[in-house]
């Protein structure tokens, strides 16, 4: 026999195992508070292990959810590495088997907040969770016809952010700045990505109310500050003078615009950005940016994990609370020139104390359809 | 007799015949394309990626590869950034030591790269794959996933301060591809590349200690990322984990574009910059006839086969892999 086949059947002999004794462990996990508690408290555990689920480290918006999840499991009285990082690095599948490690290691008696990394992805990992009788709340991906309240308890609930009214707010200081006339170009996200159809939709939803105003052009620079520079710098060959204004999908797109500019020895552009990063803030307060729009990641990282550990020591029980505190959107903040220092002083250069119990209070309302 | 040389003759310029062609065409559908100041834009953009993929065709010169691009581009231009705000943040100042001490730092990587892939008998295309994300890993650390800024005016000069047109910066990369040039050609180092690119077996026979030109081919490339990513940061104004990210994908299209055969012994820094203008006018020239976004991928990957199909010799060659 080749030792390929051969490997073949021992890896799935193990990992058949494997998934029985998760299985079991997890309808353990689900029958021992049963035994010892009865009643109400039947799903309550006790202590249970707290994981994040996420991209990766390097960006500045992950790793603000992963400081939110370290400041609530510190408000427990736990060191920060009570948090257990699960990366993702941008794969589903990992992010999948991940889960399942982590809720296979703890008998299922976990409490996890994840983003799915895309829509499809949270469905297989919701139902882990609550095959092994544990606890999830999610953020960003899942696709529309999955809904918390069709899971019991145990998928606590799904918080996401609306991007295009505050891309229309962002685009409206953009085209008062510009006089309410002129060419504008819109550089975005990775065209298939949610927030950055949102955000183009923000905008073309302020152009309805700015007749004097032409969207010259609108392209993806993926996120990219490097593709952003570049892009500029195309959109002023083919466009020249007729830009009078730019609008961005997010603060690294931005930098780069702005950088692409100052080569040019254009310094005076109105452009907008969008996500609230520190830089992009200061940028703000020094008058190279007009707005950009933070969205606290911080709270959202903690507040996640919170949801998911209170729900599984029964401080409260999912079932009972109403759809808006299952499905609900972020908080977003726009971040101009007038408020920019106090933001600052507010958000970035002390993290604020949150009361981690307070689970709706900064949230937008239930999520629309 | 005659009409093999003019074969050949063809082959050998037909990177450059491609190029203008591609010129050509944009400036037919859009005549802005064709001034002094897109040309200028083209050439910032294309800086960078011009030393990487002088740094690579070494490396593919060889006959090998290196994928560590990536991470010896960000943990550099990180490294870089750092190093710069520590001696006081000025390139007036004691500033300018940092880039120096980064074109060691990219030499160090790419010596051990070679060493891993020498030494430990790594594949090439493993072992400097392996290290790019180490590389990247390292950055990562370093940074924690922020932002560094390099805002010092004096070292920005290399984007703002222009000469006939071009940004300090293009020169600065025009000045080290003349290096490249001159240790492809005028060195026992560089001949030493096209020896093992040409014939491993044969270059061992003849003596030539095959593992020393591979170290130091690698070395090599790592100070030539390292060029760029100090270039990366005058461009931008900032370093972070993701400085490198897309360096790969582009460097090595470019220099196979330009006509330097992966499988060893042809090619130099001339067609890495052909390849390298052919990729860089592709992309700002499909934005500015405005190709719709949608089609830019898809054409961007049809004018690369397009261009290799052009611009490589594939007559005598049995076997591809």
């Amino acid at each position: 026999m080749s030792t390929f086949i051969k490997d073949f059947i021992e890896r799935e002999t193990i990992s058949r195992r494997n998934f029985l004794f998760a299985t079991a462990a997890g309808f353990g996990a689900a029958a021992v508070p049963g035994v010892f508690g009865g009643g109400t408290a039947a799903a309550a555990l006790t202590d249970p292990a707290i994981a994040w689920s996420y991209r990766d480290r390097a960006s500045a918006y992950w790793n603000s959810v992963v400081s939110g999840g370290e400041a609530f499991v510190e408000s427990l009285g736990k060191p920060k590495s009570a948090l257990v990082s699960l990366i993702n690095e941008g794969s589903t599948e990992k992010s999948l088997s991940d889960i399942k490690a982590f809720l296979a290691k703890n008998n299922g008696n976990c409490a996890i907040a994840c983003d799915a990394n895309d829509s499809p992805n949270a469905r297989p990992v919701v139902e882990a969770v609550q095959a092994a009788g544990a606890y999830i709340s999610t953020i960003w991906n899942k696709t529309d016809d999955l809904h918390p309240w069709d899971f019991g308890d145990n998928y606590v609930a799904h918080m996401t952010w609306s991007d295009v009214k505050p891309a229309e707010e962002t685009a409206r200081i953009l085209f008062e700045a510009m006089g309410g006339e002129g060419g504008v170009v819109h550089l975005g996200g990775i065209a298939a990505n949610n927030p950055a159809a949102e955000r183009l939709a923000g905008l073309k939803n302020a152009l309805k109310d700015f007749p004097n105003i032409e969207l010259l052009d609108a392209q993806p620079a993926d996120w990219d500050t490097q593709k952003g520079a570049a892009l500029m710098a195309s959109f002023l060959t083919r466009y020249g003078d007729k830009i009078k204004g730019v609008h961005c999908a997010n603060d690294n797109i931005a930098y780069g615009v702005i950088e692409a500019l100052r080569a040019e020895g254009i310094e005076d552009m109105p452009i907008v950005a969008y996500d609230g990063n520190p830089e992009a803030v200061q940028m703000v307060m020094d008058g190279q940016l007009l707005a950009t729009v933070f969205t606290n990641p911080h709270w959202g990282g903690g507040i996640s994990a919170a949801l998911a550990y209170h729900a599984a020591i029964g401080t409260f029980k999912p079932s009972e609370e109403p759809k808006e505190h299952r499905e609900f959107y972020g908080p977003t903040i726009l971040v101009t020139a007038r408020d920019a220092a106090e933001f600052k002083a507010k958000y970035l250069d002390s993290v604020p104390a949150y009361d981690w119990k307070d689970f709706w209070g900064p949230s937008n309302g239930q999520i629309q359809y | 007799m005659t009409r093999r040389i003019s074969r050949e003759t063809l082959i050998k310029w037909a990177p450059l015949l491609v190029l203008l062609a591609l010129v050509i065409f944009f400036t037919a559908l859009n005549p802005t394309f064709f001034s002094l100041r897109n040309f200028a834009r083209i050439a910032i953009a294309a800086s960078p990626a011009l030393m990487v993929a002088v740094g690579v065709t070494f490396i593919i010169v060889m006959g090998s590869i290196d994928l560590s691009m990536e991470g010896t581009v960000s943990l550099t231009a990180v490294s870089f950034a750092f190093i710069f705000a520590q001696l006081g943040g000025s390139l007036a100042g004691l500033g300018w030591i940092a880039i120096p001490l980064t074109l060691a730092l990219g030499g160090l990587i790419g010596l051990l790269n070679g060493l891993v892939h020498v030494k430990l008998k790594i594949p090439s295309f493993m072992a400097s794959l392996a290290m790019g994300f180490v590389g990247t890993g390292a950055a990562i650390l370093l940074t924690g996933g922020d932002i560094v800024k390099v805002s010092d005016a004096a070292f920005r000069g290399l984007l703002t301060v222009r000469w006939l047109g071009f940004p300090l910066m293009v020169y600065v990369a025009a000045f080290f591809l003349l290096v490249g040039w001159f240790i492809q050609t005028h060195t026992t180092l560089g001949r030493n590349f096209y020896a093992v690119g040409g014939g491993e077996d044969l270059a061992h026979a003849s003596g030539l200690n095959v593992t020393r030109v591979r170290v130091t081919g690698f070395a090599l490339a790592g100070v030539f990322y390292a060029i760029a990513a100090v270039l990366v940061v005058a461009r931008i104004g900032q370093a972070e984990s993701v400085t490198g990210a897309n360096f790969m994908f582009v460097s090595i299209t470019s220099v196979v574009v330009g006509g330097v055969a992966l499988w060893g012994g042809i090619g130099g820094v001339w067609n890495a910059l052909v390849g390298v203008l052919i990729v860089n006018v592709i992309d700002n020239g499909m934005v500015v006839i405005g190709l719709p976004d949608f089609l830019q991928a898809g054409v961007l990957g049809l004018l690369v086969i397009l261009a290799v199909v052009l611009s490589t010799d594939r007559k005598m060659l049995s076997f591809v892999k």
